[in-house]
């Protein structure tokens, strides 16, 4: 059913069935409504949470098809998800959204309006193409989002049942991941759009702001580090592959750093990855279990 | 059978053969429009009980009674006779004749056809029907435009959009008898045509046809609409952008000289816009576009590159000059600024009585968001396939789409001149992404190869997918929308009552609330139609044209001077007040004054079986606040008047009270409680308390009237706790002159 390509980093270059984040998408979107019918999540009357974020799911796995189909540039790409802001923005207006963020060693900070016009979009737009940068390996854009939304999701249990619309695709997404890290499939773009989205989506839905800051710091080095390459050097990362091992000759992003001139294998990098996105959540989970009264 | 009869017959079928996809296509499209209608229906059920249709809002009723003046007097006759109805705008009357002619032309004609044919329901149900019906054939014409633009899919999709965009299905649906309907009318029809004509393909007999059609659309806009203004300025920048991008041939200076040309002398026939209306901002625009035009004919032809110099040097010359003489006289000023206006958001900000209006305020972005959905994503792609694809027709509708999006943005009422735009770029870029979906599954190659990676991304099966993920995104946009809960959002625009149906409250009540209807029948059964009522220009309408008494004001407000005098009547004290409706409009025939209020009900907290009752701020008792602003603007002429002093003088509501700090409360001083407006909402809910035989008790402080009793109190007999707690009560009141002239025998 789903096309197949090449695995460039195995041996042979074995075929293997891409974009099953469709299947995410349509799984999470039957999910919520799901729970919209049952009620559950719906905490406002006038505007609805599972619904919501069913609708930037949605954007995000469509995004990753028009990426599939048009070869969208990386200039559209970047402002797309800024559309999928809209319902986020208006959800926290109708709720009456927290607009203030406690950073530590800055202290409390209100952005008052602007947090719906301009850090609701910023996040999402941040989160969705930075998720979206970091992957290319087996296993790598879909275990860490996964992580994260772990850890997001179990800071937000800590305070309300918000947490019930993850359940499930958390669920779904960790199959896909353990197929994903074992080779045996590729989540594709619409699965990399549509989780970067779910990520940010949750975050502001939930108000679990703070958290997703610290638990995205890798990504956000990430891609800083290749935007920043790209646009003093007009680089870009390269890694060539050689038995079995992935080996570069520079520094210009997270995975470059970690095998400049030391090949790993691509399960290596994965895991290490992962352990640091993991690192960086537990921070988050451990900061946010101290720093929320009980 | 004979052979002729053979051919005969199958020339017939011949006629009506029709393939699959036609069917599908006819199929849909009916659906399609039954759904607009039914759902502009919905209103229905709370008119249905009572036998009576009624117009929704306030100005639809402006509309029914010239209507009715053409029904009854031919379709002309406002304008011939010049006429004026002296039941509005006490004592001048209100110059009917400067009204537009489109909509109550086009229903006094359809209504007498329809009569003529042995209909038998009365106008005003059938204006509110006709609204219905225009809305749905609105759909029908954005199909054709769809259609042209990318075939059947393409329309099918713009037409649903339409059909539920909740900007134009709120005031398409039943009742909304108002401007907006001949304005989309005419819009969409002009599109058509103007585009139709412009169409290379076609015959230069065809295409003056087309033309000739899209001047009667543009004639019949302007005659129904103000924003026909736009329509003109769209056109004007679509021709001098297809100049300018060098896609100029002479069809376009035929099309576009002929459509605007018979368009606007049609139009200027009518004495509303008359010959002043040529000199017009954008009107001047669509000349200047008109010299850009032949000059650019001028230089298709073999001219030796020195006289084309020499020319186009003249023309600009005599075009500056011109624009410099028009300025010198005074002209280009005014007219620049009227423009400004329309168009800025910030010019339109800094006039009080047109920011007052909700339906001329800045679009919210919320509305917006509203309006468009997460379809805006079709609505950008659509952009996008266009922008790939830059015909004539295509630049039209980019230009159309970004002038409509500013309009509906900077104004809330001009979202539905955005709703066509945004339904024909939506169902583009729906199909434009939806076609290689389609491709695949009709068994073109089981692969997709993508030019630039080289890498087969998409197949048959994969596709499928695609389709159905495209399809969950419209059922969020129009199924199960997130931001009305759930709900579908054309049912939370169209399943409300008309205004009066609902006694003027923004609620969804089960059944009619018929406080305000009982109103009107009162006054119209027991007062006489020259019986001035002082009421709040809001309900002006419905108190003329319902009630059959005369009004000071209502939503023509075409008297700043009287508005403000009517706040200052509600302001001021009893003894004020009657003496400014003495001075101004005489006691002969001012015999009544008329107050609105809902109230809302709670119950005690020892004794759930009492309630209190609570102004609740959906009426005057909300309204009271702009009375005060409105009057207070007018300080200084009062003052000079002497209707005020400087020691007593107010500039807002800040002279009457102040909020509570704590609980957010209105704590009325004084002067508040000796305003006329507090003691009519003070007496009518202690009428209503008393009425309820102890179980409600008043919570307002209890007043004394000197020269106003009680005439009729509407509401009383409601049930309690009836609709989500709220009582609209509505109260007249009579004037007691005699008392108020032997306390002060001077008058």
């Amino acid at each position: 059913m789903f096309p197949k390509v090449p695995d460039q980093h195995k041996n042979g270059k074995p075929l293997i069935p891409n974009g099953l984040g469709v299947l995410y998408v349509l799984f999470v979107t039957v999910y919520l409504f799901f729970l919209y019918f049952l009620g559950i999540g719906s905490i406002s009357i006038g505007v609805s949470a599972p619904l919501t974020l069913a609708v930037c799911v949605l954007f995000g796995g469509f995004m990753g098809l028009l990426d599939d189909w048009l070869d969208l540039k990386w200039r559209y790409k970047a402002f797309m998800p800024l559309i999928a802001a809209l319902p986020l923005i208006y959800f926290a207006i109708d709720m009456n959204a927290r607009t203030s963020i406690t950073l530590p060693f800055i202290g409390f900070v209100n952005f008052g309006v602007w947090y719906f016009y301009l850090i609701i979009p910023l996040i999402v737009m941040i989160v969705t193409n930075t998720v979206n940068m970091l992957g290319g390996f087996n296993g790598l854009e879909s275990v860490c989002p996964a992580i994260v939304l772990l850890g997001l999701m179990s800071i937000s249990a800590l305070t309300s049942p918000i947490y019930l619309l993850m359940v499930g695709p958390i669920i779904f997404w960790l199959i896909l991941s353990v197929l994903n890290f074992k080779g045996k499939i590729f989540v594709g773009n619409s699965g990399s759009f549509a989780i970067g989205m779910t990520i940010a989506a949750f975050a502001i839905i939930a108000d679990v702001k703070l958290s997703l800051l610290i638990s995205i710091i890798p990504y956000i080095f990430n891609s800083s580090l290749i935007l920043l390459t790209v646009f003093f050097t007009r680089k870009k990362a390269l890694i060539t592959f050689k038995d079995n091992k992935l080996v570069s000759h520079h520094k210009r992003s997270l995975v470059t750093i970690l095998t400049f001139n030391r090949p790993l294998s691509e399960r290596k990098i994965v895991t290490i990855i992962s352990i640091i996105v993991a690192v960086f959540t537990l921070l988050a989970v451990i900061y946010s279990f101290f720093s929320i009264p009980i | 059978m004979s052979k002729d009869q053979s051919s005969g017959l199958n020339s017939f079928s011949k006629m009506f053969k029709v393939n699959r996809s036609s069917v599908i296509v006819v199929s849909a499209l009916i659906l399609i429009l039954f759904v607009a209608f039914t759902v502009r229906m919905l209103p229905m059920r709370w008119e249905i009980g009572s036998g009576q249709v009624h117009l929704n809002e306030y100005d639809p009723y402006y509309q029914y009674s010239i209507t009715s003046y053409m029904v009854e007097n031919g379709l002309f006759s406002p304008y011939t006779d010049n006429w004026i109805n002296n039941q509005q705008w006490y004592p001048n009357g209100l110059h009917m004749a400067t009204s537009l002619p489109a909509l109550p032309m086009t229903a006094a004609a359809s209504y007498q056809i329809y009569s003529f044919f042995g209909g038998t329901i009365d106008l005003m149900e059938f204006c509110a029907l006709l609204t219905v019906a225009l809305g749905t054939l609105s759909c029908l014409i954005v199909y054709f435009i769809g259609k042209d633009f990318g075939g059947r899919a393409v329309g099918l999709f713009a037409a649903l959009a339409l059909a539920l965009a909740p900007s134009f299905l709120q005031r398409s649906s039943l009742g909304f008898f108002d401007t907006e309907i001949p304005g989309m009318i005419g819009l969409l029809f002009f599109v058509l045509f103007f585009l139709r004509s412009l169409d290379p393909k076609r015959s230069l007999r065809t295409s003056l046809i087309y033309s000739i059609g899209a001047a009667l659309a543009l004639a019949y806009f302007i005659c129904g609409w103000g924003a026909a203004y736009y329509v003109l300025g769209l056109t004007s920048l679509f021709v001098f952008a297809v100049v300018l991008l060098k896609r100029y041939d002479r069809r376009l200076l035929i099309s576009y000289s002929a459509t605007m040309g018979i368009g606007l002398l049609i139009a200027i026939q009518f004495p509303i816009i008359g010959l002043s209306y040529l000199t017009s901002a954008p009107v001047l625009l669509v000349a200047g576009v008109f010299i850009v035009l032949l000059l650019a004919e001028f230089m298709q032809h073999d001219v030796l590159a020195k006289n084309k110099i020499t020319i186009v040097l003249a023309v600009l010359i005599a075009t500056v000059s011109s624009f410099a003489t028009l300025s010198y006289f005074g002209y280009i000023g005014n007219i620049a600024g009227k423009f400004i206006a329309t168009i800025s958001p910030v010019a339109r900000a800094s006039s009080p009585l047109i920011a007052s209006v909700a339906e001329h305020r800045v679009t919210a972005w919320a509305n917006l968001y509203t309006e468009l959905g997460i379809c805006a994503l079709f609505f950008i792609l659509g952009i996008y396939f266009i922008l790939n694809k830059p015909t004539n027709r295509n630049i039209f509708l980019l230009i159309f789409g970004a002038t409509g999006l500013y309009f509906g943005a900077s104004m809330v009422r001009l979202l539905v001149i955005f709703a066509p735009a945004f339904a024909l770029l939506m169902g583009l870029g729906l199909i434009g992404v939806l076609k290689p979906f389609m491709l695949l599954l009709k068994g073109t190659p089981d692969t997709f190869t993508k030019a630039k990676r080289k890498m087969s991304l998409v197949n048959k099966k994969y596709s499928i997918l695609g389709v159905v993920l495209i399809f969950v995104i419209l059922l969020t946009q129009f199924a199960f929308t997130p931001q009305t809960g759930g709900v579908p959002r054309a049912y939370s625009n169209a399943y409300m009552p008309t205004t009066v149906s609902a006694a003027g409250l923004p609620v969804v009540p089960n059944e009619q609330m018929t406080q305000w209807l009982d109103m009107l029948t009162y006054t119209s059964n027991n007062l006489h139609s020259t019986d001035v009522v002082v009421a709040w220009w809001d309900y002006g309408y419905w108190l003329s044209v319902m009630g059959d008494v005369t009004t000071l004001a209502d939503n023509a407000t075409i008297d700043e001077g009287q508005i403000e005098n009517l706040a200052y009547i509600y302001m001021s004290s009893e003894d004020e007040a009657l003496r400014m409706i003495t001075e101004k409009y005489g006691q002969k025939n001012v015999q009544y004054i008329l107050v609105y209020i809902s109230l809302y009900l709670f119950e005690y907290e020892d004794s759930p079986t009492g309630f209190y009752s609570y102004p609740y701020g959906l009426a005057d008792e909300g309204k009271w606040a702009q009375m005060a602003r409105i009057s207070g603007g007018a300080r200084d002429r009062l003052i000079s008047e002497g209707y005020m002093t400087v020691d007593n003088a107010w500039s807002n509501e800040s002279g009457f009270g102040s909020s509570d700090e704590d609980s957010g409360q209105w704590m009325w001083n004084q002067d508040g409680m000796d305003s006329v407006i507090y003691k009519l909402m003070s007496s009518t809910e202690f009428a209503f308390a008393e009425n309820s035989n102890g179980v409600i008790s008043a919570t307002s402080n209890e007043v004394t009237l000197k020269y106003l009793k009680i005439e009729y109190i509407s509401g009383l007999n409601a049930s309690y706790n009836p609709y989500n707690d709220l009582v609209p009560v509505v109260g007249l009141f009579k004037i007691d002159w005699a008392a108020y002239n032997a306390a002060h025998p001077t008058h």
